[in-house]
């Protein structure tokens, strides 16, 4: 029963979030909250575009999501893989460590990709324009 | 995936949130998942060094900057949804009347 609860809970939440940028298409609102950090300096940060890249893989616009938000795409695979063990720990029991992600370089190259990716779509000029979330 | 080796690791590695803070990172919209991936590196490297309270302390620091930048992004969402109920309400309301 807890066990059910563990996993229902965390999917209802996630699917809620997503039938929310399905239904309202954070490319076309007005609305939809801007990110404080580029509100508050003009400048991208890692994050800027999620919200957009989020509605347009929804509408089937994975092309279009890459543009918006290359990052969010790329840690798909992994926020997968995390998912994935964190659902077998819960309906088995088991604990299984995502070793992958306790190593201490594996840490240190996402701080790195995050931190340059920061920089990079910052630059006004190309090919780094093509990693900001406007100018397309 | 493998099982922590209960022989060679006298304690077991504490959560090291670096999963949630990219997620923060990433959705959220803020710089304090940043923060939450830099001591989610530093629950790694102290934990592989033998520096068991350390990894801890860092493991702690970790979930309370990667909660920081959830609720936060929660509450900013909450308020714009609020917002934009309240103001769209007037405007209707405002709209009756004209």
């Amino acid at each position: 029963m807890k066990r059910a609860v563990a996993l229902v809970v965390p999917a209802a939440i996630i699917s809620g979030i997503l039938l929310f940028y399905f239904l309202f298409d954070a490319r076309k609102t007005t609305w939809l909250p801007q990110c404080p950090f580029h509100l508050l300096t003009g400048f991208y940060c890692p994050g800027c575009g999620s919200q957009r890249a989020l509605s347009s893989i929804l509408h089937g616009e994975f092309l279009q999501a890459l543009r918006f938000n290359v990052l969010l795409i790329a840690s798909l695979p992994l926020l997968m893989y995390s998912a994935t063990v964190m659902i077998v720990n819960k309906t088995t029991g088991n604990h299984i460590v995502q070793k992958f992600f306790y190593s201490a370089s594996f840490g240190r190259i996402v701080l790195i990709v995050i931190l340059a990716f920061w920089f990079l779509r910052n630059l006004p000029f190309f090919p780094f324009t093509s990693l900001s979330p406007n100018d397309h | 995936m493998d099982f922590i080796n209960q022989q060679t690791t006298p304690q077991p590695v504490p959560k090291n949130w670096l999963v949630e803070s990219i997620l923060a990172t990433i959705f959220c919209c803020l710089p304090f998942g940043i923060a939450g991936i830099v001591f989610a590196v530093q629950v790694n490297k102290l934990y592989e060094a033998g520096d068991y309270e350390g990894a801890r302390q860092a493991s702690d620091n970790a979930g309370k900057w990667t909660k920081v930048s959830f609720w936060v992004s929660v509450g900013g969402i909450v308020l714009c949804i609020l917002f934009v109920t309240l103001f769209g309400g007037m405007a209707v309301l405002n709209s009756f009347r004209n």
